[in-house]
């Protein structure tokens, strides 16, 4: 086990250093000085902040110093953007917004959708299924932007305008426990409802599948009812391509939730990323990406991992 | 290559689904539509031009009394302003109509008569909204608009109701001409962006199962490396790569990053089922007949990846259309013009003022075209690819 824990860790060395080299490069096709700066600014002010920040090296020699940065977790660089603050700080104040966002919705997605397409595999070819799927189908073919601008508009706005109750924030972030049905409870849901129409179809098309195979046959020759047979053998089978759905999905959560955080002003990583290139603030969208890259593949190879442990095939390839 | 397509056993599957056939009528439409667009049915101009004055988004579908008292003192007092100072009174003109040829004593006399009642109007006690005798009055005022201005008749007069049937955003301006011309766009995005994405893809995948060695190497890397960066995340990145660039206003920033990053997709599928092709016996037929490796490639190979290259880009149509609506939210995206993404963004702050025109029309239009892809999608996935999960 450790053995392959090993393997996918260094399979995955060469895809981080091209990942690194990817945002290195495409962060420098435009001077990052001359954009910060605007088309106003002397020569000399472009040379100092040049060399303030060390862009006047050679690149290897950048690039080698992002790579042990980002290695060493060392992000004591300053924001061009946000005067005084480091992209540490700037990094550790905004992953908690982001988590408190992602992981209940990844949670939430997961179990509702596993269990609605369980139930329109159940009903398979019924009324349930048919209009099950068609609502996935047109769920799926709304865009994301106009659930939140509906959602926050019905969800928060309306409720404070006509009864000057207000169970959900219009927009804002407080820390807490207390405070985060409040402010992340809307997202949440907003993302759960997005995410439900994909999920939906994949899992009920997932538990189609698994109907197709052997060991139901078997099941139902022994006698097993039709229950049993599709919450305890299906779903144990159909484990693996669950996991890889959930870890599939992780990247569109974070994607998923940029929008949301930018909508919503929550602090989080991807209102701060976006902020930056607002503000052509370049440290930190060098590292955020970087950050986000490395998160991205930790992933990666934590799904491949859990695979092992489900099925041990894989370990043996 | 076609005839054999043509009586393959997929396409008749595929023409036996009536869903897929009402989808592929729908996307004709649109196609149709797009097209008209693009030889210059309707113009960039168009969709700038302004239908009603700014700042009364929904016009005519919500009227109300004191809305409409306050569309006639901004027209007439815009006109009174011209009239004392001796201006050109064709700066006035507004929505296709010109100020009538009469007289300047006469016109005067018009607007000053109007604006007397306006005042009348306005002082009336109370609101405005709930008192049924003030709207014989209004009606009465409107008329004076009505005669300072030319009325539109025959054609551009029809062409006035259409261009009102969904109403007005904020700058005044049509939503429904906005909403047509972003079918051009988004068809443009999509056929692009998917076009490049999927041959792009196509080639690379394909060639990497057969040739094997370093080449493979090489493509695996490339995409698990693309792929490891969320896809917003690198689409951000892309769009900021293009930021100031004299390129920015035009479309090009979007086809080069939603191509970098849509590629993955079907070179991942392609190159999966090129390794299954290489082993079958026509392969080898070919290569013991004496073909060249790039003959093999491009004429037994690529070809018979041909139905997943058509599911692909039905796919990455789609992604296309959705990822070009966040990258505008997030000013990335589409800058001049219209487009459903615009549409959307600018929709904010109408919704929170309780005005669902503009955004109702952008997403029921794009829900007509992705709900068909994705209709048209599954059913290709069913007629060419049933093993497909």
């Amino acid at each position: 086990m450790w053995a392959y824990i090993f393997r996918r860790l260094i399979y995955n060395v060469p895809v981080f250093l091209g990942i690194l080299l990817f945002v290195f490069a495409a962060l420098r096709v435009n001077d990052p000085v001359w954009m910060y700066l605007g088309k106003g600014a002397t020569q000399e002010q472009y040379e100092t902040k040049k060399k303030e920040f060390g862009l006047d090296r050679s690149y290897p020699v950048q690039y080698f110093e992002l790579l042990g940065d980002v290695v060493t977790l060392n992000f004591d660089q300053k924001s061009w953007g946000q005067e005084g603050l480091t992209v540490g700080e700037l990094l550790g104040s905004s992953i908690k917004p982001s988590l408190a966002i992602t992981v209940p919705a990844l949670f939430l997605t997961s179990i509702i959708s596993i269990c609605v397409g369980l139930i329109s595999s159940f009903f398979r070819g019924g009324k349930v299924d048919k209009t099950l799927v068609i609502l996935a189908v047109l769920g799926m073919s709304i865009s994301f932007l106009v659930y939140i601008i509906l959602g926050q508009y019905f969800g928060a706005y309306k409720i404070l305008k006509e009864t000057g109750a207000s169970p959900f924030a219009i927009s804002g972030y407080e820390p807490g426990i207390g405070n985060w049905a409040h402010y992340c409870l809307l997202p949440v849901m907003i993302s759960v409802i997005v995410a439900m129409g994909y999920d939906t179809r994949f899992y009920r098309a997932v538990m189609v599948e698994e109907t197709t195979r052997d060991y139901i046959v078997t099941a139902q020759a022994k006698g097993a009812s039709r229950r049993k047979i599709l919450f305890v053998h299906m779903l144990k089978n159909a484990m693996i391509p669950i996991i890889t759905r959930i870890m599939i999905t992780l990247p569109f959560l974070i994607a998923g939730s940029i929008l949301l955080e930018m909508y919503f002003t929550i602090p989080g990583m991807g209102r701060t990323l976006i902020t930056a290139i607002n503000d052509k603030d370049f440290p930190v969208i060098q590292v955020f990406t970087a950050m986000f890259a490395a998160l991205f593949i930790l992933s990666n190879i934590l799904t491949d991992v859990l695979y092992a442990l489900v099925d041990p095939r894989v370990r043996l390839s | 290559m076609i005839k054999k397509f043509l009586r393959s056993r997929g396409l008749r599957k595929l023409l036996s689904n009536r869903l897929a056939i009402a989808a592929l009528g729908v996307i004709g439409l649109y196609t149709g539509i797009g097209f008209a667009v693009f030889l210059g049915a309707i113009t960039e101009k168009d969709t700038e031009a302004r239908v009603w004055t700014d700042s009364y988004p929904g016009y005519p579908h919500h009227q109300t009394a004191e809305k409409r008292l306050d569309n006639c003192e901004v027209i007439l007092s815009r006109v009174m302003r011209v009239l004392e100072t001796e201006g050109e009174l064709s700066e006035v003109a507004f929505a296709e109509r010109s100020v009538s040829d009469a007289s300047i004593e006469e016109l005067t006399q018009k607007v000053q008569a109007g604006l007397a009642l306006y005042e009348e109007i306005a002082d009336t006690v109370g609101s405005l909204n709930d008192n049924p005798e003030v709207l014989p009055r209004i009606e009465q005022l409107e008329g004076f608009v009505d005669d300072v201005y030319t009325p539109l008749t025959g054609w551009s007069s029809l062409v006035y109701d259409f261009r009102l049937f969904f109403g007005t955003d904020r700058q005044g301006r049509s939503i429904l001409i906005r909403g047509i011309y972003s079918i051009k766009v988004a068809i443009q995005v999509g056929v692009v962006v998917a076009l490049i994405a999927v041959l792009f893809g196509s080639v690379l995948g394909a060639a990497a199962a057969f040739f094997g060695g370093w080449v493979d190497h090489l493509v695996i890397w490339l995409y698990s490396t693309f792929s490891s960066i969320p896809h917003l995340v690198l689409l951000t990145l892309l769009a900021f790569m293009f930021l100031g660039h004299p390129l920015e206003t035009t479309l090009i920033p979007l086809y080069v990053a939603f191509c970098l990053t849509f590629w993955i997709g079907p070179c991942r599928v392609i190159r999966g089922e090129a390794l299954k092709i290489k082993e079958l016996e026509y392969v080898q037929a070919a290569t013991a007949v004496g073909f060249g490796r790039f003959t093999i490639l491009w004429k037994h190979i690529l070809p018979n990846t041909s139905h997943l290259m058509f599911i692909n880009f039905s796919l990455l149509f789609i992604g296309a259309i959705k990822s070009e609506v966040i990258l505008t939210f997030l000013g990335l995206g589409i800058k001049d013009g219209a487009s459903w993404g615009i549409m959307i963004s600018q929709s904010q702050a109408e919704v929170l003022n309780g005005f669902f025109w503009q955004i109702g029309v952008a997403t029921a239009l794009m829900v007509g075209l992705v709900l068909a892809f994705n209709i048209l999608t599954d059913a290709l996935q069913d007629a060419f690819d049933p093993k497909h999960v």
